[in-house]
């Protein structure tokens, strides 16, 4: 990216076009050096209320630019974007978006990886954080919240890739704003130039034509009069009648490379000019501990060895190779310094979320929902069942180990990492080195996987430390067992839940409390239901363990505890699970559509097949409504999976086939924590170490899978990335309740049945 | 998907996330072995042969602990391997191909399954523990039986 | 010093003899297709083909190869980088997501399809089960051997929802 300097002034001319502001953000346009058009994308930074004004940086000229789009003399269309690519063809996707409004030609679109500089803040993504239901405000509070949250954003480093959010932000916002801007203004450069009326200019496939004198120009050849071009702030996008490549299942772009060695990712690092050392790292087996002493003694005398580093809070082997580095840290004897936690097993974690519990009880605790009045319904109704729900921790296992390399020298470091967060790697590393950020350069190609795992920075500082310790360049990797052992988590929890049935059976009352609420907020209440007297309390209690976003965040914890509590009281009702579920969504008419949908494509009317049944889960989850059943096959009398039909709703899909592996991946992935995830603790450390005991589905034991789409239009386009999976464990659990009469309570499954 | 801190906020206040202001890191002790580019340091002591077969054996430590009680990873615990039924270690899932086997691990048999695994027990799992080197190999047995007596 | 033909070009390397085939090829030999997954042949990341076997290059020191052919998913297409059937099958099915997994997928499924060029699901299960993949796209890789064997169609690009 040598023709963009982000943040740089540029020429006079330029800003001059960069002016604009609108109530959601602006859009600019300049020439390209060498010929051609850019445009940038971006959010205000102004702030009307005078006296936050002052407090936004630099003042109401500065430009916050989300996104690029430029247009390039040889008619290539590249789309820069500040989302990574972790899988999840997030990429490819916003490319897609931007050359359906622009009429690019699909096969002339790039999309670049925006460079980790301030100016590519994610706005409209942390918004949506941190204010979920504000992403529609009504206008008189749209200038204020966007002023904030550019200051926010700008002072929390969000350049963030999660929360399935790439398209419902960047995408809609400014891919699609920046290629029907641009496509007006190369139709009034060709207008200009042709002297005929812009409505008989057709824009396809990169190509401007007026049919009636029979001319017609590359979207180059105008490109740079286009910039010229008054800019329409809030042009006309497309309807979904319109569309030509949105909706349509177009091939990733990233995908050739990962399919011959060629595709680059953080682990493969190998800077030019740069000899590289390698370090191997051990971090304490118990979190909060740091290394006392060290006995090298073994280490030191090993192959390739080159520098031993105590760093307190981890203990590094810098050598010739990884290898070498891994073989000799290991042959290290750490003292640590002692834990004063009192959670040594799970069985300490779950007594002291018990003991939470305990002192909220039937009415205690921080309030998260509430309507009607759940305690006086349950005390009245016909029948009432109770359930205790437990969930353990989680890896992220990403099969990309941890992996930094750093580079410190003359006063800048230059780091390669794969990250979803590189404005905060780059500031972690600032902070360390005691540097300028602009003096950090973050270099982040593909991830191999992430699902939250690199929402954090810590490995980042620790290859900056050992760079300025040493003095050397050096790729820094994490162990398989040091990222099963000592990295963030999804968090363990239990739930305590109560319903209260009519005589009938129906759901007159629930009551649910639990220890953990991250987020989303709204994951833990079961809104789709029309429960008339609900109650969700949270009794917060400490982890042992840290606490990482994990895929879906709250909603793998909570889609477990609810669909299969509901799934109990459809049980106690004597009702089918789906009939019971129809029963409760009179107000959800797109969620009893999807419902209905999965028990049509999954046969769940039918007669169940020799040893097999059925369990069904619906949760909806980042904008997207998806409900899943799953066939489980129990002739030999251990769960063996065997079929999976999912049906989404997310309102429309910008690439059915992309959508489509996303929900599948989010699948396999849930399936795999219900079937077998679980770290236990002896003496406060995790016991499992690599996938021989920290297991994964494999081929031979996933399911068939089939996905249906409902696109029901109209609504905020939802997630891909994150929805698949909430379902997952919850329909697994009730299929084998199903099969057997064995109500599952507690994950993983497969050893229940050892 | 964000920690916690930037979640917080309210309207009437922006908030300025204290961000930068860590230590400075602390390096407590720092062991320089050697420089890029230098030659290996030269091992003070000759190596006794068990110790050369402990050496040996660390590429066996992926999968392997000798160490009495330890729960078996990818391979199964090999401590008093020697003198063990093959494939008798309680709870180790063996292919069937070594649980079927009923002879006791001795020097030569360790010898010869190392050499060939799946040629001394066809259909056994360990390929990936072959040690061709005779004299690398010969050092693994020679700890494995010390380690018995 | 260990000497190999390596994608069919002779190399000598000064490396450990105890240094698994892995690492010698990504650090000492700067390809970078073979991947870092676990380190004890769990995950299948490190597939490489030795002497035309699929083994995994993080558990092979590079003394077994001596003399040998290893074959590395830089090795696997043809002339000019003409993918194979394989790696066109994977192509028309959009199987990866990450795509960190895929190179040992790769070579598993190739060693598979030479040498069963018509492998049922058991066959399939049987020769892939050593290959992780964390973004679950078990079942595009399914059918993308399936494809690759000539036993199902290719999907069609462009199809609407």
């Amino acid at each position: 990216m040598n023709d963009l300097t982000p943040g740089e002034k540029g020429t006079k001319k330029e800003r001059s076009g960069l002016s604009k502001w609108t109530r959601r953000g602006f859009i600019g346009a300049g020439v390209l050096a060498g010929g051609g058009l850019l445009i940038g994308i971006g959010v205000r930074p102004g702030n009307p209320i005078d006296r936050l004004a002052p407090k936004v940086a630099g003042g109401a000229g500065e430009q916050l630019i989300n996104s690029w789009v430029k247009i390039d003399a040889d008619n290539i269309v590249t789309a820069i974007v500040p989302h990574c690519e972790m899988g999840q063809g997030a990429h490819s996707v916003l490319g897609q978006m931007l050359a359906d409004e622009l009429d690019a030609d699909w096969n002339l679109v790039r999309v670049m990886q925006a460079p980790a500089d301030g100016s590519y803040v994610v706005n409209d993504t942390a918004r949506m954080f941190v204010a979920p239901f504000t992403m529609n405000a009504a206008d008189w509070i749209e200038p204020t919240w966007n002023g904030l949250f550019t200051q926010i954003a700008r002072m929390a480093d969000v350049m963030i890739t999660g929360g399935s959010s790439s398209i419902r932000t960047t995408g809609q916002h400014s891919m699609r704003i920046a290629g029907a801007a641009a496509r007006k203004m190369l139709v009034g450069a060709a207008a200009d130039a042709w002297g005929v009326p812009a409505s008989e200019i057709v824009t396809r496939d990169s190509m401007l034509s007026h049919e009636a004198s029979g001319r017609s120009a590359t979207f180059a050849e105008f490109a740079s009069a286009a910039a010229e071009q008054p800019m329409d702030q809030t042009p006309v996008l497309k309807t979904a009648d319109q569309y030509r490549l949105m909706g349509r299942s177009m091939a990733r772009t990233d995908i050739p490379a990962k399919i011959n060695g060629t595709a680059e990712f953080g682990i493969d690092a190998m800077p030019e000019g740069l000899d590289l050392s390698y370090a191997a790292t051990i971090r304490p087996p118990v979190p909060g501990t740091s290394a006392l002493r060290m006995d090298a003694s073994r280490a030191r005398e090993m192959p390739g060895v080159l520098q031993i580093l105590n760093m307190g809070n981890f203990v590094a082997v810098v050598a010739d190779s990884y290898w070498q580095a891994n073989q000799a840290v290991n042959a290290i004897d750490i003292e640590w310094s002692q834990s004063d936690s009192p959670v040594k097993t799970m069985e300490d974690q779950y007594a002291v979320f018990a003991d939470a519990l305990d002192a909220a009880g039937a009415d205690g605790g921080e309030e998260a929902a509430a309507r009607g009045n759940a305690g006086e319904a349950l005390a009245n109704a016909a029948s009432t069942i109770e359930a205790e729900y437990r969930v353990p921790y989680l890896a992220h296992a990403p099969m990309e180990p941890i992996n930094c390399t750093a580079h410190y020298a003359d006063g800048k470091c230059d780091i390669w990492t794969s990250t979803q967060v590189p404005l905060m790697a780059r500031s972690e590393v600032a902070g360390i080195l005691g540097l300028d950020a602009e003096d950090v350069t973050i270099h982040h190609p593909y991830l191999g996987g992430a699902f939250g795992r690199r929402l954090g920075s810590e490995y980042v500082g620790m290859a900056a430390r050992v760079a300025q310790a040493t003095g050397y360049p050096v790729k820094l990797i994490w162990s398989r067992e040091e990222d099963t052992q000592k990295a963030l988590y999804r968090n363990a929890d239990t739930c305590r839940m109560r319903a209260g049935l009519a005589e009938n059976g129906g759901l007159q009352a629930y009551d649910s409390v639990f220890t953990q609420r991250h987020d989303p907020a709204e994951a833990c209440v079961p809104a789709m239901y029309s429960i008339p007297n609900t109650s969700v309390r949270v009794a917060e209690a400490p982890l042992h363990l840290p606490f990482q976003a994990w895929r879906s965040v709250d909603h793998s914890v909570q889609g477990f505890f609810i669909e299969s509590f509901i799934d109990e009281a459809a049980h106690a009702a004597g009702a089918d699970s789906v009939e019971y579920r129809l029963s409760l969504l009179g107000d959800s008419p797109r969620h009893k559509a999807v419902l209905e949908k999965v028990a049509e494509i999954s046969g769940w009317r039918e007669p169940a097949a020799e040893g097999r049944a059925k369990g069904v889960a619906i949760v909806e989850s980042f904008g997207t409504i998806v409900a899943e059943v799953v066939e489980v096959d129990m002739s030999d009398g251990t769960p063996k999976l065997a079929n999976v039909w999912a049906v989404c709703d997310a309102g429309y899909v910008m690439n059915p086939d992309g959508f489509r592996n996303q929900i599948e991946g989010g699948i396999v992935f849930g399936l795999t924590a219900a079937m077998y995830g679980e770290l236990e603790l002896r003496d406060g450390a995790i016991v499992q170490s690599n996938f021989h005991d920290y297991k994964m589905l494999r081929m031979n034991e996933v399911p068939e899978i089939e996905v249906a789409l409902i696109n029901s239009g109209d609504v905020p386009v939802g997630g891909a990335g994150e929805p698949g999976l909430p379902p997952a464990a919850p329909a697994f659990a009730n299929a084998v309740f199903a099969a057997t009469g064995r109500r599952l309570r507690t994950l993983p499954i497969a050893k229940q049945f050892a | 998907m964000l920690n916690r801190a930037i979640i917080a906020v309210s309207l009437a206040t922006i908030m300025l996330s204290a961000c930068g202001s860590s230590e400075p890191p602390q390096v407590v002790e720092q062991i320089v072995v050697r420089e890029p580019g230098e030659p290996e340091v030269a091992i003070a002591a000759p190596l006794t042969d068990i110790a050369l077969g402990e050496e040996a054996f660390q590429r066996c430590t992926a999968c392997h602990t000798v160490e009495a009680g330890a729960p078996s990873s990818a391979g199964p615990n090999l401590h008093a391997i020697v003198g063990r039924t093959a494939g008798s270690l309680e709870g180790f899932p063996y292919t069937e191909a070594l649980a079927e086997e009923d002879f006791a691990w001795d020097a030569a048999s360790l010898d010869a399954y190392l050499a060939d695994p799946d040629g001394f027990v066809p259909g056994s799992d360990m390929l990936i523990g072959t040690v061709t080197d005779d004299e690398e190999r010969a050092a693994i047995v020679g700890y494995l039986v010390s380690l018995s007596e | 010093m260990a000497s190999f033909i390596l994608n069919g070009e002779t190399v000598t390397v000064d490396a450990d003899p105890a240094m698994p085939i892995l690492w010698v090829v990504r650090e000492k030999l700067g390809l970078n297709g073979t991947k870092f997954g676990c380190g004890i042949a769990q995950c299948g990341a490190c597939t490489v083909h030795l002497d035309g076997q699929p083994v995994r290059s993080c558990s092979t020191s590079v003394s077994q190869a001596e003399g040998r052919e290893i074959t590395t998913i830089e090795g696997v297409s043809g002339e000019d980088g003409a993918l194979t059937a394989i790696q066109q099958a994977w192509v028309s099915e959009q199987v990866p997501q990450c795509g960190y997994c895929q190179s040992g997928q790769i070579m598993s499924a190739t060693a598979l399809l030479r040498d069963n060029p018509a492998p049922s699901d058991d066959d399939i299960d049987e020769a892939m089960k050593g290959n992780i993949c964390r973004c679950g796209t078990y079942t595009r890789i399914r059918r993308a051997i399936k494809v690759a064997s000539g036993q199902i169609e290719p999907r069609a690009e462009g199809e609407v929802a």
